[in-house]
């Protein structure tokens, strides 16, 4: 009911269209060998695209969802008839689920992609897996991060702000691979997670996708940052002095 | 006695300035309980303390009751409903789609939204966007809001501000209804003493974050007497008799001010001083304003 009006829908919807054309403009662009190979290529690209936009997209959409009770100082009223634990999880629970139906139209996206260009080498099952671990688990991440700004500041500039800032900081994880400070900002785990990399030959201008190992001593360590995220940020809000 | 709200020595401290102090609350069954302090008093604070939106830095509350805990907060709140400083809403969704999710959230039958959207007069406004509603229809909504589920205790902090003087009426006659209609009782905080007089049969004033008085409005205003005040044109010799006398008096500008006696005394006394030569040109009974109460319980004078 409360989400009805706010075009969280519309947001999500055009982030996925703007991922769409980009994607489509991309592969349609790409030589018989990438389209062969086009589950790899897809991989790849909707990594590097979720790493540029889905941090300001998730900014976007905890705003959305928490500007409606700061703006309407709705909060003193729910606290007085729900506990502030649970109005945090639901919050939290609803952003999550509009991140769900993101991720389902990237593998919808991937599936048209692979139906009308008609990749050659056969999907390897396990990399949808990979690919929803990489790509929903540090979203969900980055959205605790969100909601919790959003909460606190009255003003939506701070945490739209935070959002842009995360996007630029995860563009630059994928020119640093090696550099470990990007295990420390959230942002930096939509790389260190990625499953695909390739070779670049520059005389025969071939580009050759092969599997990286599944990282997941990096998987372990973003879901703890997650857990201990979600513990702190809910802590802040129930027990903040006053609402 | 059972009281709906019974605090003890609650407590607030911001840094190392106390808000509210010690105040020990006590709210009977059915009545309108007026909470009355100056601007920054520690009105709202206490309220919100009540309601679990502010963690007290002593005290206990009990409401119903029961001691209120981070355990039952939610259970024993079920029975109230408040409005606490300025309404709250979402702009985005129409009167009705909004009291439809307080409803969802008590779990009360969708029908009753159609009698409190009729008990504060907003039945033809319920599908306009409440970012487009005036604040008055805004704090109406917010009354509505609190009214939904039939609650037995209602708490409303300022209720009439920013409204117009036809909205501050409506609101005080609304408020004032609700027990005998509805056997609610209401809490309800002013820094306005006449707005009290109107709607409240209880009144705690508070005053620094202490409560200074507590008790029925009736008790209050039997505090007030009433005194006779005379002016004359021969203050020296008006003094002098009532020197002589030994009468109580008080001299105010180029008044005296006496204290209250019966109609006969009155005329005794006039004819007494006139025909001594005081020169009387005006005589009146004074009544006791609350503000004087309210002034002589503070010993100071505050922007009421």
């Amino acid at each position: 009911m409360k989400v009805r009006r706010r075009k969280i829908g519309l947001l999500v919807g055009a982030f996925i269209l703007l991922i769409f054309v980009w994607v489509t403009w991309a592969m349609g662009d790409a030589s018989e060998d990438r389209i062969y190979d086009g589950w790899r290529e897809c991989f790849l690209q909707l990594g590097l695209v979720n790493t540029i936009l889905l941090p300001t997209m998730t900014a976007m959409l905890a705003s959305r969802l928490c500007d409606a009770e700061v703006k309407g100082s709705t909060l003193k009223l729910l606290c007085t008839m729900e506990k502030k634990g649970r109005l945090f999880d639901l919050k939290l629970l609803t952003g999550a689920v509009y991140l769900l139906f993101f991720m389902a139209a990237e593998y919808v996206m991937m599936a048209v992609l692979s139906l009308t260009l008609g990749f050659g080498r056969p999907l390897e099952g396990v990399h949808l897996l990979y690919f929803f671990l990489e790509n929903y688990t540090c979203s969900i991440a980055i959205l605790i991060l969100q909601q919790v700004l959003s909460f606190f500041y009255e003003n939506q500039i701070i945490p739209l702000a935070a959002g842009l800032f995360g996007s630029f900081v995860g563009l630059f994880s994928w020119f640093f691979p090696g550099n470990v400070f990007f295990y420390l900002v959230v942002w930096g785990y939509y790389a260190k997670l990625g499953f695909i990399n390739y070779t670049w030959d520059e005389t025969t201008r071939i580009m050759t996708y092969y599997n990286v190992p599944f990282n997941l001593p990096g998987f372990l360590l973003l879901l703890a940052a997650l857990i201990a995220g979600y513990v702190a940020g809910k802590y802040l809000f129930v027990t903040r002095k006053e609402i | 006695m059972k009281y709906m709200i019974e605090t003890e020595g609650l407590a607030k401290k911001y840094g190392d300035k106390y808000s509210v102090r010690k105040c020990s609350l006590r709210i009977r069954p059915g009545c309108v309980y007026g909470f009355l302090g100056p601007n920054g008093a520690g009105k709202s604070t206490t309220m919100k303390m009540i309601l679990g939106l502010v963690r007290p830095t002593a005290g206990k509350i009990r409401i119903f009751g029961s001691e209120v805990t981070d355990r039952n907060r939610i259970e024993i709140l079920k029975d109230t409903g408040s409005l606490i400083e300025s309404p709250s809403y979402y702009g985005h969704l129409n009167g009705r789609e909004n009291l439809e999710i307080i409803q969802t959230l008590k779990g009360v039958p969708r029908e009753e939204i159609d009698e409190v959207l009729q008990i504060v007069r907003l039945e033809g406004q319920q599908k306009k966007k409440v970012r487009e509603y005036s604040l008055g229809m805004k704090q109406r909504l917010g009354l509505a809001a609190a009214l939904l589920g039939r609650p037995k205790l209602l708490l409303l902090d300022e209720p009439t501000n920013g409204l117009d003087p036809a909205g501050i009426q409506e609101m005080r006659d609304l408020i004032s209804d609700l027990p005998k209609h509805y056997g609610m009782t209401v809490m309800v905080s002013s820094h306005l003493l006449s707005e009290m007089d109107q709607m409240a049969t209880d009144v705690g004033i508070i005053d620094k974050g202490k409560m200074i008085y507590q008790g029925s409005l009736e008790k209050l205003h039997e505090q007030a007497k009433s005194s006779l005040r005379v002016r004359v044109l021969n203050q020296g010799t008006a003094a002098r008799i009532l020197d002589e006398h030994r009468e109580k008096y008080r001299i105010e500008g180029t008044d005296l001010l006496l204290p209250e006696r019966s109609e006969r005394e009155v005329a005794d006394m006039v004819a007494f001083l006139a025909g001594q030569g005081a020169q009387i040109t005006h005589v009146e009974i004074q009544q006791k304003s609350l503000e004087d109460i309210f002034l002589a319980l503070t010993g100071r004078q505050v922007s009421l």
